[in-house]
């Protein structure tokens, strides 16, 4: 392999303007920028998502999995029902079905948004986050290891606006989140985050 | 008439006292009386008092000294009053409202220049400006140049994006740089885009229901 | 057509850690172009590029939490697809591997201008295939992907120095071929 004039990598490497180099070196630049163009023009594959997201949402094997598959398995088996058992079992279903029980999560006002704080903290026993939406007070809102993976969690209804925040990890380390792209002195020496809540309703 | 005006008087102390209430126990009691005619201070010339009070707060809580916390909130009180005057030098009327110091102060608190912080101000004549505040300076921490922010996100207002729709536009902005363009593509590319930006999404519905309030404050 | 959505990366990342998988799909939108163009470069077909990416993307969901720096999620992407194509490619041998598809055929519409692009095509991608894996990443990663010196060392793991030597000598190969074709 032929070693090629310097200045051509110079110019490709933005160190040179192309200007500087003869007529002759100057067409090698641009056969390899041309080449580049045509590597660089876009596939016409289709997407991978649909691909991607079955494969997330299908559960890793596992022995519920197997016992799944068992029961999926078709069977035959006799039942031998009265009638009024039956419409007593449809009738238990329907109102399962078609009176809520409680409702999900709580009632979200016009201008109260959600705020999701994660953190990596392996070996914590303990992660809250603390900031200018509870007066700083340590202690009220407790992130969750529910995994025991090292990852804290918290997810909070909070009046919309912008806060400042940190984490306090086994009640005394004070550790920003390394999450958040907001970033301000909080004139004690360290930085606090920042997190702008959004209406939920939108 | 009067009724108003002896409200308005009754408001400056009693913000004050709930102020003072607010303190006791959560910051070294050495620190209260300063403390105290800091608050005071902002309340006789019409500043906002919760931006002191938080700062306070947060001092006690990560356990540092009385003077520390002082002088923190002192620099916070210079902070307002830097926010009230740019505020009316970029054409509000005063008194300007509590809201708008405080978002101006933050504002000059995440390093925008005082002239970037002006041309929004003026580009956008009725509050609140908290979005577009922190789309500008969103855009700068991402090492966007910020006359160039403002003037993108000022675009964007222009092409009547309001509130939370700003920060849709500082989003995709730097969005196009995390796809590999540079700064100057990202921010022509979006312009180009305007007022198309995509939407942030919604919380789902299962964020919704893992949702929680945080606990009430202990009495 | 909603193809970025408007949350930053390190937004992304946050919440599909704290809960909402779904949001991984935006992660896959916004880069799976780049991505399949550089695997399938790397691995000189198609099928196996998508293979390659999708259990790429499968593998980053699953390792998501130790994504140090999600601001550098992009960087993270093509280091994992990065080695995924050189693991394939170290099971098979570089002969092995098909030239993409087809060559490329010109469709009846075509101008000339195309059909001399289309054989270029077929020219700089034969001598692509010729460099060893390592010089290919170092070329595609830089001038195809755009990505800086800095953003290539943490994708390969490799030093600058070295990362620049592979792209001169990338260049020198690939023009020898595209010269001595003239």
């Amino acid at each position: 392999m032929n070693a090629i004039d310097p200045r051509i990598h110079q110019v490709l490497d933005g160190e040179l303007a192309p200007g500087a180099l003869s007529t002759e070196l100057r067409r090698s630049v641009e056969r390899l920028v041309t080449a580049v163009a045509l590597l660089a023009a876009p596939l016409p594959l289709p997407s991978l998502e649909p691909r991607v997201m079955a494969l997330i949402r299908r559960p890793v094997p596992s022995r519920a999995r197997r016992l799944l598959r068992w029961l999926a398995t078709p069977r035959s088996v006799t039942f031998r029902v009265r009638p009024v058992w039956s419409l007593a079992f449809a009738a238990v279903v329907a109102m399962l079905t078609l009176v809520p029980i409680g409702h999900e999560g709580p009632d979200i006002g016009e201008h109260e948004g959600i705020a999701q704080f994660v953190g990596r903290f392996p070996g914590a026993q303990s992660v809250h986050v603390v900031g200018s939406f509870n007066d700083w007070r340590p202690g009220s809102i407790a992130l969750e290891d529910v995994d025991q993976d090292g990852l804290w969690r918290a997810t909070v209804v909070l009046p919309t606006g912008a806060y400042e925040y940190m984490f306090v990890v086994d009640g005394e380390r004070w550790v920003p989140d390394h999450l958040a792209e907001r970033l301000v002195s909080d004139e004690f020496g360290r930085e606090n985050s920042i997190v702008i809540v959004r209406p939920a309703r939108r | 008439m009067r009724l108003w005006l002896g409200l308005a008087l009754l408001a400056g102390p009693l913000a004050a006292q709930s102020a003072r209430a607010r303190l006791e126990g959560r910051v070294p009691g050495a620190a209260v009386p300063a403390l105290d005619s800091l608050v005071q201070q902002a309340v006789a010339e019409g500043l906002p008092t919760e931006p002191l009070i938080q700062k306070a707060l947060e001092g006690g809580a990560k356990q540092v000294t009385a003077p520390r916390i002082v002088a923190a909130v002192q620099l916070s009180l210079g902070q307002l009053r830097a926010a009230r005057d740019l505020l009316i030098r970029a054409g509000d009327e005063p008194p300007v409202t509590p809201g708008e110091v405080t978002t101006v102060a933050w504002a000059l608190r995440r390093d925008l220049p005082a002239p970037v912080v002006e041309r929004v101000v003026a580009a956008l004549p009725r509050p609140p400006r908290a979005s577009a505040m922190h789309a500008v300076a969103d855009l700068a921490a991402h090492r966007f140049d910020p006359d160039s922010a403002a003037d993108l996100i000022i675009a964007a207002i222009g092409r009547g994006l309001v509130r939370e729709r700003l920060l849709d536009v500082s989003a995709a902005a730097a969005h196009e740089l995390q796809r590999g363009h540079t700064h100057a593509e990202a921010l022509a590319l979006v312009r180009q885009a305007l007022p198309n930006v995509p939407a942030s999404p919604k919380p789902t519905r299962s964020a919704v229901a893992r949702a929680r309030r945080p606990a009430a404050p202990p009495p | 057509m909603d193809v970025t959505g408007a949350s930053s990366d390190a937004e992304v990342v946050a919440r599909v850690l704290g809960g909402d998988r779904e949001a991984f799909g935006l992660v896959v939108r916004r880069y799976e172009a780049g991505l399949l163009r550089f695997a399938a470069r790397m691995l000189g077909s198609r099928d196996a590029a998508a293979d390659a990416v999708a259990e790429s993307f499968v593998r980053a969901y699953r390792h998501l939490a130790s994504c140090r720096e999600p601001t550098r999620l992009r960087t993270w992407l093509y280091r994992i697809v990065a080695n995924r194509c050189k693991s394939h490619l170290a099971r098979r041998p570089i002969a092995d591997v098909s030239l993409d598809e087809a060559p490329p055929v010109a469709d009846p519409s075509d101008t000339e201008v195309a059909l001399e692009r289309a054989e270029q095509l077929a020219l700089v991608r034969r001598a692509l295939v010729r460099l060893s894996p390592e010089k290919r990443e170092a070329f595609l990663l830089k001038h195809v992907e755009g990505l800086s010196y800095e953003e290539m060392a943490a994708v390969t793991g490799e030093r600058i120095p070295t990362l620049k030597m592979r792209v001169h000598r990338a260049r020198e190969a690939l023009l020898q071929v595209l010269e001595d074709h003239e």
